[in-house]
């Protein structure tokens, strides 16, 4: 019966437990990211913890100099894996340790809170990671044993008591909570950038890049990992005219094909009136580059539905560059979402003349093409002749579209054009403009994505790092005119994607695959409610919270105004859940219910009930005061004293009725009082 | 509450609504919103700061879900203060009864808890000074819980401020209610060890001063109160398990009456050290059953005997004004 204070007792079998049960399920979603001697050592660590007894872990000389050095080596190999220390990944890793460590010397309920406090954290960091539903999933176990360990800690559950109890308390609790959580998620001001620092770059993880070497790639493995997806107003164009253009690459030098940066602004064409729309969902990929159909008609907007934010904003998302390549202001780090407009079409004028010398740009070396370039030029009567002779030598020669082509060494055009002739996109893309440009023609190489996949179950596009592409564009005449010498040799490619277009027996991108088996339609469905997911939840920022309050009616209102809608809706949660409490008891035992109402009537009647007064001698006090109900009251009294302290198997529901029926029976309050 | 003509100033009244530092309260108290005070732990400030910097990163690296993740575990804090409230609201405190000790042991005071909502777990009253009791309340269930304070000297103990607190259901939060009931328990004069012998009886020759206290008539048996001497217990009975009975006797005991007065005991003695003679003398001649007197300056108590006559003697000892002896 004494109350000792918590925090300073010694920790129980069941406390410990509930504590390295927290640790573990919060340090389980990070496996996957981190080192796997870094895995394996925290996670070691819990059972070390779980050997020793529960309340004198480890001598106190022991733990004065073993922990804090292992603290160290810790830390120290985790420099020496990553290189740096004060980033990010290295201190989520770092932590990751600490909280074993932490668990290894926990030896009082004191320690247990500390711990408590940094396996919530922890609990955070696989976000920065994965925000999938999988992710959020994993997060649940966190915080039911959060809530165990913290009951276990404030009393040491008795050992038969069972383990479940705590884990019910607390999924109660969170759903009682959960309005209120849905409310400041939703309403809880969001930032348009970070607070401090840039948030991590580690890792380029898009399907592009800003250079492309063809010829040193064996083997080109295109993932199923999604790009971005689109909602079309509107039909889609067809897959052909679906030309998703991203970084261009103008300088080549013998090995490798490279952007050429330049600051000048490109041009929108004049005529917008046939201009398509489309909203584009990004994944982050930590790029420079937003992705639109040739050629953008307008600058990225916030999306569509969000009207309120069209006018005026003063911050533009993206730029567009010379090269009718949009750049995002900040790297897409996180996902987001922008309404484009775009007019389909093959060519625009170039901006200035400069672009005419850029891209005639060639290194020395690959005679062979050189050759046959400047001759077939003397042969074809006009730039554009030559073009339609090129793409008819690809076309009838023994070209083969595939992924996994030959090595080539040396003189890599050469090569490849007269020796290997096994190649994808990118190979043809690049001996194309190194043909034209021979031949004296500017040309360059654009890389992006081509295609996508429809999908049937939520009516928008996916577009896949499988879907990547690399075509050409040539300078006639002072207008920029697209090639697409894949097409030439692997029309499929264009019309029907990847899958169409690679011989027999070469593994294809699972989703790229063009029959529609049901696992492939069950992923489909999956990837929608994904999108749903990604669209709704992960990608609620800024904007999508503007959404929402201009749905409510609040889109203008000041800050306090919603402070206090919050606090509003707070207090009527409060009430709420107060109230169903005290309703879920009342529905717990009719018995008490029923004799509570007779005790208020009572009460409001004058004669109150003495807490210390047992129910027969409440009635037989109350039947000496109203002698009328003398009778009823005594036999109200002897029902419940019956249902509340009477042997077990007493015939209950009549009981309850009789209690029922005489309180019924009984006068009113205000009666009684007169 | 009334408008008395003694009407205290706002800042009593506010002082003694925060802090209950008056013995104000009558009856039954119910624990209300009104009454009721709750604060994070020292746990819970930790988990609070640590949302807050879960709240900060996730603002920084925009993590939705690291901001789905704060708003749940706040969710969970909030329903947990709700609980909490819960816990203790509607739990009703009545006074039940103080007890009595001797000085340098401690008093006990009996308050009775009735619940008559859900069930509450951990509830804990704390007295002014003592030990803190937790007990747990079933539904519908009155409970009377044992609070022991320390008796350092005689005279009056007041119960004082009691705080009944709870941090049910996560530890997180702490919610406490202050009660002050106007109860008091009577703390009597320590009995002096080694007892001296008991001064002679009234007749003069103590003719069965070697009989047994026991010896003499045994009247019958009452229900055993808590404070009856042990040796008044009905062991037989106890034994037999037919339950608590202590053994009452007939007129004197052993060696007739016995008359204690302040001015005959030796002239050198203290106050306290007076009271402490009177007070063993008196626990001596009830073990022997033998019926006494007690005469005070102010206090003359008639020759009786018997649990009233007992408590009315050690009572005046506990109650002797300093200022009043000679």
């Amino acid at each position: 019966m004494i109350f000792a204070p918590a925090s300073a007792a010694p920790l129980a079998r069941a406390q410990l437990a509930w504590l390295a049960a927290l640790v573990a399920v919060a340090q389980l979603p990070l496996w996957s990211y981190l080192p796997i001697w870094i895995s394996v050592a925290g996670s070691g660590l819990i059972a070390v913890r779980l050997l020793l007894p529960a309340d004198h872990p480890l001598p106190t000389r022991l733990k004065r100099w073993l922990l804090p050095l292992l603290a160290l080596a810790v830390g120290v190999g985790v420099r020496m894996h990553y290189g740096y220390f004060l980033a990010r990944d290295p201190c989520v890793a770092f932590l990751y340790v600490l909280v074993a460590i932490k668990l290894v010397e926990t030896r009082s309920a004191r320690d247990g809170g500390l711990l408590v406090c940094l396996a919530l954290f922890l609990a955070l960091t696989p976000f920065f990671y994965a925000q999938s539903i999988g992710a959020a999933a994993m997060a649940f176990p966190v915080v039911l044993a959060l809530g165990g360990a913290l009951a276990a800690l404030r009393e040491a559950p008795a050992t038969t008591a069972a383990w479940t109890a705590p884990l019910a308390a607390t999924a109660r609790l969170l759903v009682q909570g959960i309005p209120l959580a849905a409310l400041l998620f939703v309403l809880f001001p969001r930032l348009a950038g970070p607070l401090w620092g840039s948030p991590g770059t580690a890792g380029a993880r898009s399907g592009l890049s800003d250079r492309m070497a063809p010829y040193s790639i064996s083997e080109l493995s295109l993932s199923d990992t999604v790009v971005f997806r689109v909602d079309f107003v509107g039909p889609p164009p067809p897959s052909a005219l679906r030309y998703w253009r991203g970084p261009v690459l103008s300088r080549f030098d013998g090995l490798e094909w490279s952007v050429l940066r330049r600051l000048r602004a490109g041009r929108f064409p004049t005529d917008r009136s046939r201009a398509i729309q489309y909203t584009v969902t990004m994944e982050p990929n930590n790029g420079v580059w937003l992705f639109a159909l040739e050629r953008p008609a307008g600058l990225p907007r916030p999306p569509l539905d969000d009207v309120t934010a069209v006018s005026g904003r003063a911050q533009e998302i993206a730029a567009l560059g010379y090269d009718q390549q949009l750049y995002a202001a900040a790297p897409v780090t996180q996902a987001i979402r922008y309404s484009q407009r775009s007019v389909l079409s093959d060519r625009f004028a170039a901006v200035d003349d400069n672009e005419f010398r850029e891209n005639l740009q060639l290194p020395r070396g690959n005679p062979r093409t050189v050759a046959f370039a400047r001759d077939l030029r003397e042969r074809s009567g006009s730039d554009r002749a030559f073009i339609a002779a090129v793409l008819d030598w690809f076309r009838n020669e023994a070209f083969v579209y595939t992924l996994a082509p030959p090595l080539v060494e040396g003189e890599r055009i050469d090569g490849f054009l007269f020796d290997t002739r096994r190649g994808f996109c990118e190979h043809y893309a690049g001996a194309f403009v190194f043909l034209l440009r021979a031949a004296g023609i500017p040309a360059r190489v654009v890389t992006g994505f081509q295609g996508g996949e429809i999908n049937p179950d939520g009516g928008y596009m996916i577009v896949r790092e499988s879907d990547a592409h690399a075509w050409a564009e040539a300078l006639l005449d002072g207008v920029w005119q697209r090639f697409d010498p894949t097409a030439a040799i692997a029309p499929s490619r264009i019309e029907r994607g990847l899958g169409a277009a690679l011989p027999r027996g070469e593994p294809v991108p699972y989703l790229a695959r063009l029959d529609m088996t049901w696992l492939k339609s069950l992923r489909l469905h999956w990837d929608a409610v994904n999108y749903q997911w990604q669209r709704g939840v992960v990608g609620f920022n800024l904007q999508r919270q503007r959404d929402v309050l201009r749905d409510l009616g609040l889109e203008n209102s000041r800050p306090w105004t919603i402070v206090l809608l919050v606090a509003v809706v707070t207090l009527l949660w409060g009430a709420g859940v107060l109230g169903f409490a005290r309703a879920r008891h009342a529905r717990a035992d009719p018995a008490v219910a029923l004799w509570s109402r007779l005790c208020r009537r009572l009460a409001r009647a004058g004669l109150p009930r003495n807490p210390s007064e047992g129910p027969l001698a409440y009635m037989s006090r109350a039947a000496s005061r109203w002698p009328q109900s003398g009778a009823l009251l005594q036999r109200i009294g002897d029902a419940y004293a019956t249902l509340r302290y009477g042997p077990g198997d007493t015939a209950r529901a009549q009981l309850i009725e009789k209690l029922r029926s005489g309180i019924a029976a009984l006068p009113r309050a205000r009666t009684l009082r007169s | 509450m009334t408008t008395a003509s003694a009407s205290p100033s706002w800042f009593a009244r506010w002082r003694q609504r925060l802090w209950r530092l008056d013995a104000g309260d009558r009856g039954s108290v119910v624990l209300r919103h009104r009454r009721i005070y709750i604060l994070p732990t020292r746990r819970g400030l930790a988990l609070i700061a640590t949302l807050a910097i879960m709240l900060l990163t996730s603002m920084n690296y925009s993590l939705s879900l690291g901001h789905a993740l704060t708003f749940l575990v706040a969710g969970l804090v909030a329903a947990a203060l709700l609980q909490t409230y819960r816990n203790l609201a509607g739990i009703a405190i009545s006074p039940l009864a103080a007890g009595e000790a001797f000085a340098g042991s401690a008093i006990g005071f009996t308050l009775s808890l009735a619940n008559t909502g859900g069930e509450r777990r951990g509830v804990v009253i704390t007295p002014r000074s003592g030990a803190s009791v937790r007990t747990d309340l079933p539904a519908g269930a009155t409970r009377p819980v044992q609070l022991s304070v320390p008796a350092p000297t005689r005279g009056r103990v007041a119960l004082g401020r009691v705080t009944i607190s709870t941090d049910f259901p996560l530890g997180l939060w702490r919610g406490w209610a202050y009660v002050h009931f106007p109860l008091q328990g009577i703390v009597y004069p320590a009995p002096e060890v080694p007892p001296r012998l008991l001064p002679p009886g009234l007749e003069g020759v103590d003719v069965r001063r070697s009989t047994r206290a026991n010896d003499a008539e045994l009247a019958g048996l009452r229900d055993y109160h808590p404070g009856d001497p042990l040796n008044r217990i009905a062991w037989k009975a106890v034994a037999r398990g037919a339950g608590w009975y202590t053994k009452q006797f007939e007129g004197t005991g052993g060696g007739g009456t016995l008359e204690f007065t302040w001015s005959e005991l030796p002239p050198g003695l203290g106050i306290e050290l007076r009271l402490s003679r009177l007070s063993a003398w008196i626990l001596a001649a009830e073990r022997e059953a033998r019926a006494f007197g007690l005469t005070l300056p102010g206090t003359d108590l008639p020759a009786g005997s018997g649990a009233g006559h007992r408590r009315a003697a050690l009572t005046a000892l506990a109650l002797f004004p300093v200022d009043s002896a000679p």
